[in-house]
């Protein structure tokens, strides 16, 4: 029999061979191991299948208050019988001289007919030489013992007594060897050898988020593609998310069941003078309604990063620039394994005077290169605030189909002639999940909020 | 985006020529997406903008022009008719002002053509006639009609047997007894006055815009149509009827004019427009070097005309193409003409340095640190539920932020702390082996002109032995290593944490947050079986603005 063993565990099985059963405790003697490398060796022990653990409980009995004075200077009823022994007393006398257990030292005593009473005098009848229970208090004295060695029948006449006897609890456990470890014949000569062939415990690396590692990893693409990040507020006015974007008033897409409204709260500034007098002629003009100021203050979880560029640019007015914005955008959506109302966008613009569409598609395909995507199409497409417009198609090799990934276009002259931006806007976008669902095989997009330990634990940090 | 069910055998014999695979390549070629596919029906996806590809007639239509099959505009021919006038009464200037129609003859009627109508007519009224508030189109039997017509108003007890209905019913009962009146009755609002189309005899013919007459209902034995579309602005309603036109003359209907009088109203003339474009600008946003005429070619295949004038190309647009607002609208249709997959994309050389945003950089570092530390990194929704961010922790609820009509329970107001969303995580992970040690940057919500967002840090750990001061270890050595900043703690009271072991944390003498023992009684809460400690301080004004 081959046995890899290590020293500790050489050295419980040969101390068990001697004796066939201990506790840990025994074992700790026996070996001179410290307590917790037992605690180990009759793991190992038992996990290959050489020890076995049998747990039991056992009572111990120690004496409560009441039964060390007893131990000490008698039972009550003892100390009673004492004081008759040679002359009858007063009750009251016996009263002073026993105090406050005389009552139930009486009571037992006339119970027992060990003693009577006169008109005035209380007198011994009988004298026991031993009394029910003093045999358990002397066998427990100080000590703890176990409650299998005390006589059953004398325990029980002072169990119940108040604080006499009081019970614990002891839980131990005894190894002994299996069958087969009996048969291991342990040598001095392999102490330096373990079995490196067996299985052992996984370590939980911490790790940033997957989904954050994909973020990451798309900003850095974008930074090497001589994009630089801009950062703005998921909370906005509904003119920057909107009205900006040539985006109606009346448009179903702003209507409370696709848009997260702030309750009751509404922007002061939401820009210059010029820019929504300019903003607000755009819409009268191209959509033919009354533009009302009071529909752009609505403050809104933004649906879109958008908002963060357009304000950019109409601040900045660039005639050359790429910049990109990355972060979480808000649908009010039933949430479903494709739905979630929160989840993060990645979009970016190139602004130039030669910005052209082939430009566009061209950084795209170079972007979803980088991202280990090679199989793209364009299609064309519509987005309000884009013209021409386009969208990517990416194909699945695991679903085997062609799935929608980026929007993208050239920004409308409504859009951007109100603000005063003269170049061509290139600007695509889309969900950051739906590339990392690809990335990370999975179907239902909530498992990227759901923080459940054993996915975080297990995923493959690079992919 | 809206759906529509198509047949190829149908589309096949539309277009004329071509293969069942030639129209599945080509669909996605005029922006039309492919939902689902079984043997001969297919479900395709298609923009709000091109409401006439809400019929497989103005699919044909767009797919012929790819094909090169039958190219430029389709034009309407109206044929001029006195016949069919309606007068607007003044009464309806305050409630509906504008009227407007078509007659369509002797067309081939049958289920498909009707069931390709309605759907035409609910995307039409969704989209451009934005739940029919803005416009709303009737299609009626012409021959049960007799003009001329009336659109007028009347009150809440005129009576007519509505569509769908065998008795007579008042306006009154329509709006508050059938689904349509108690979906779209609110557009009326509370106004005495109804909208009523009446004919010479007094008939009913429509209540718009809710529901039409009985007696005018199409049925495959009809011959000839009427509709009539009323809106709030006459731009809207003339451009969804040149919509419904160019179908049915699609689908083989002869149209003749109706004469509108009366109250501002006028005839409709649904004639196409001109616009002028320039080569310089197809050629420059597209990055082709197109000649005129393949400019030309290209735009007839999106079935629009074109012709050269000078320099400019001189385009013209049919009325149902209202979605097409100027050059850059003609730009897109040249593209489509000369068909996106000839586009080959260029990857022009960056004229600029990239850099990432410094609060990004700062971010990433702090994760790497907390990941240094054994913490994992979670991620939970900005949008959150009283349930999470203050029954469970017994915070008291302040300054709540909340969207409005969400429909999800459990997203309902913005968060303003980022722990309870961490002690929620770790109460859905209480079968998985501890220790279990968490952080999260992220976002949190307060008031201030009008809101303000500020970056938050917190972090977590649980397991039997979990101490305050391990925890305080851990956010002590993170700013250490990270931003070189020293911390100090002051003992304070929250309902989070357990009283007695809990501290502010400042920096500076700038309290930045808090840290301690997580509230026992929050941990019984969140059935958690080990002792939790966390803290969670602000970044924002820490280490970066």
């Amino acid at each position: 029999m081959s046995q890899v063993l290590h020293e500790i565990e050489k050295k419980i099985i040969t101390s068990l061979k001697n004796n066939e059963k201990q506790t840990p405790e025994n074992l700790e003697k026996s070996t001179n191991l410290s307590p917790d490398q037992i605690r180990r060796g009759i793991e190992w022990l038992k996990l290959k299948g050489l020890a076995i653990v049998t747990e039991s409980q056992a009572i111990s009995l120690s004496l409560g208050k009441n039964g060390l004075e007893s131990f000490h200077k008698g039972l009550p009823e003892r100390r009673l019988l004492d004081l008759l022994k040679n002359e009858s007393k007063k009750l009251q006398d016996l009263q002073k001289d026993l105090g406050n257990v005389f009552g139930p030292a009486m009571g037992l005593a006339r119970k027992n007919n060990w003693v009577d009473a006169s008109e005035e005098k209380i007198f011994l009848k009988n004298y026991p030489s031993e009394l029910p229970g003093e045999k358990t208090l002397k066998q427990i004295g100080e000590n703890k013992i176990s409650k299998n060695e005390i006589d059953a029948d004398d325990l029980s006449f002072i169990l119940k007594r108040p604080d006499f006897i009081i019970e614990n609890v002891i839980k131990t456990k005894e190894i002994s060897l299996t069958d087969i470890a009996k048969s291991i014949e342990i040598t001095a000569g392999l102490s330096g050898e373990i079995n490196v062939e067996s299985k052992v415990p996984d370590v939980f690396v911490a790790r940033t988020h997957p989904l954050k590692d994909t973020i990451d990893e798309i900003r850095e693409i974008f930074v090497t593609l001589g994009f630089t990040e801009i950062i703005g507020s998921m909370t906005q006015p509904s003119f920057w998310n909107f009205d900006a974007l040539f985006t109606p008033q009346d448009h179903p897409a702003r209507e409370l069941q696709d848009t997260f409204y702030l309750d009751g709260i509404s922007a002061k500034k939401i820009g210059t003078s010029e820019q929504i007098k300019k903003i607000s002629e755009s819409h009268k003009k191209g959509w033919r309604y009354n533009w009302d100021i009071n529909e752009a203050r609505k403050m809104v979880l933004r649906t879109h990063t958008t908002c963060v560029t357009i304000k950019h640019l109409a601040e900045n007015k660039p005639d050359e620039a790429r910049v990109f914005s990355l972060g979480r955008v808000f649908r009010n959506e039933k949430v479903s394994y494709k739905h979630l109302v929160e989840f993060n966008q990645i979009e970016g613009i190139v602004v130039g005077k030669n910005a052209t569409l082939r430009d566009l598609m061209g950084i795209q395909q170079e972007f979803y290169r980088r991202i280990g995507i090679t199989k793209i199409k364009f299609w064309p497409t519509f987005f309000p605030y884009t013209e021409p417009s386009l969208q990517t198609m990416v194909y699945n090799d695991r679903l085997e189909k062609w799935v929608e990934l980026f929007g993208m276009g050239i920004f409308r002259p409504e859009v951007t002639k109100p603000l005063g931006i003269t170049k061509p806007v290139l600007a695509w976008g889309g969900g950051i999940e739906r590339i990392a669902m690809l990335k990370y095989g999975l179907d239902d997009v909530r498992e990227f909020y759901n923080n459940n330990l054993s996915w975080l634990r297990s995923t493959t940090k690079c992919q | 985006m809206p759906v529509v069910e198509l047949s190829y055998s149908r589309l096949q014999k539309l277009i004329g020529k071509v293969s069942k695979k030639q129209i599945s390549d080509l669909l996605p070629f005029l922006g039309l997406d492919i939902e689902s596919e079984d043997k001969d029906l297919i479900r395709i996806e298609y923009s709000p903008n091109r409401p006439d590809y809400s019929t497989d007639l103005g699919i044909a239509l767009g797919l012929q022009g790819l094909l090169g099959i039958k190219t430029g505009i389709f034009k309407l021919i109206i044929k001029k008719s006195n016949n069919y006038v309606i007068h607007a009464d003044p009464s309806v200037s305050k409630i509906r002002p504008f009227v407007t129609g078509i007659i369509a003859k002797n067309g081939n009627v049958d289920d498909n053509l009707i069931k390709q109508l309605m759907a035409m007519q609910e995307d039409l009224h969704f989209g451009l006639g934005r739940k029919r508030k803005k416009s709303s189109i009737g299609i009626h039997d012409l021959d049960k009609i007799i003009f001329p017509l009336t659109y007028t108003t009347t009150n809440r007890d005129h009576r007519f047997i509505p569509l769908n209905s065998k008795s007579e019913l008042t306006i009154s009962e329509i709006l508050s007894s059938t689904d349509v009146g108690k979906e779209y009755g609110t557009i009326l609002g509370n106004s005495i006055k109804i909208p009523l189309i009446l004919d010479s005899k007094k008939q009913t013919v429509s209540f718009p815009p809710i529901i039409n007459a009985a007696v005018t209902a199409v049925t495959p034995k009809t011959k000839n149509l009427f509709v009539e579309v009323t809106g709030i602005n006459k731009e809207d309603a003339e451009d969804m009827l040149s919509v419904v036109a160019t179908i049915l003359q699609t689908a083989g209907f002869t149209l003749y004019s109706t004469k509108i009088l009366g109250a501002k109203n006028t005839s409709p003339k649904l004639e196409s427009r001109k616009i002028l474009i320039n080569s310089n600008l197809i050629n420059q946003t597209l990055g082709l070097d197109l000649s005129n005429s393949q400019i030309i070619s290209s735009l007839k295949k999106s079935r629009l005309d074109a012709t050269l004038k000078g320099k400019n190309i001189i385009c013209s647009v049919p009325a149902y193409r209202f979605d097409i607002f100027g050059p850059m609208d003609l730009v897109e249709e040249v593209s489509l003409g000369y068909g996106i997959q000839n586009l080959i994309p260029i990857l022009s050389p960056s004229q600029t340095l990239g850099q990432p945003n410094s609060i990004s950089v700062k971010l990433k570092s702090l994760s790497l640190i907390m990941v240094g530390l054994g913490y994992t990194e979670a991620l939970n929704s900005s949008l959150t539920s009283k349930r999470v961010l203050y029954e469970i922790t017994n915070r008291e609820p302040r300054n709540i932020i909340s969207v409005l009509d969400s429909k999800s329970q459990e997203h309902t107001i913005l968060r303003d702390s980022i722990l309870p969303g961490l002690l929620e995580n770790l109460s859905k992970n209480i079968h998985t082996a501890y220790p279990q040690k968490l952080f999260e940057t992220g976002t949190v919500f307060s008031y201030g002109n009008p809101i303000n967002e500020t970056t938050n840090l917190a972090g977590i750990s649980a397991h039997q032995d979990a101490t305050f001061t391990e925890i305080k270890s851990i956010l002590q050595s993170a700013l250490k290593i990270g931003f070189n900043l020293e911390i100090e703690t002051k003992t304070l009271s929250h309902p989070i944490f357990e009283e007695g072991r809990t501290a502010s944390i400042s920096i500076n003498g700038k309290t930045i947050g808090m840290i301690g023992e997580i509230n026992s009684k929050t941990i019984e809460n969140y059935k958690i079986r080990v002792p939790v400690v966390g803290f969670e301080i602000s970044l924002s004004g820490l280490i970066f603005e």
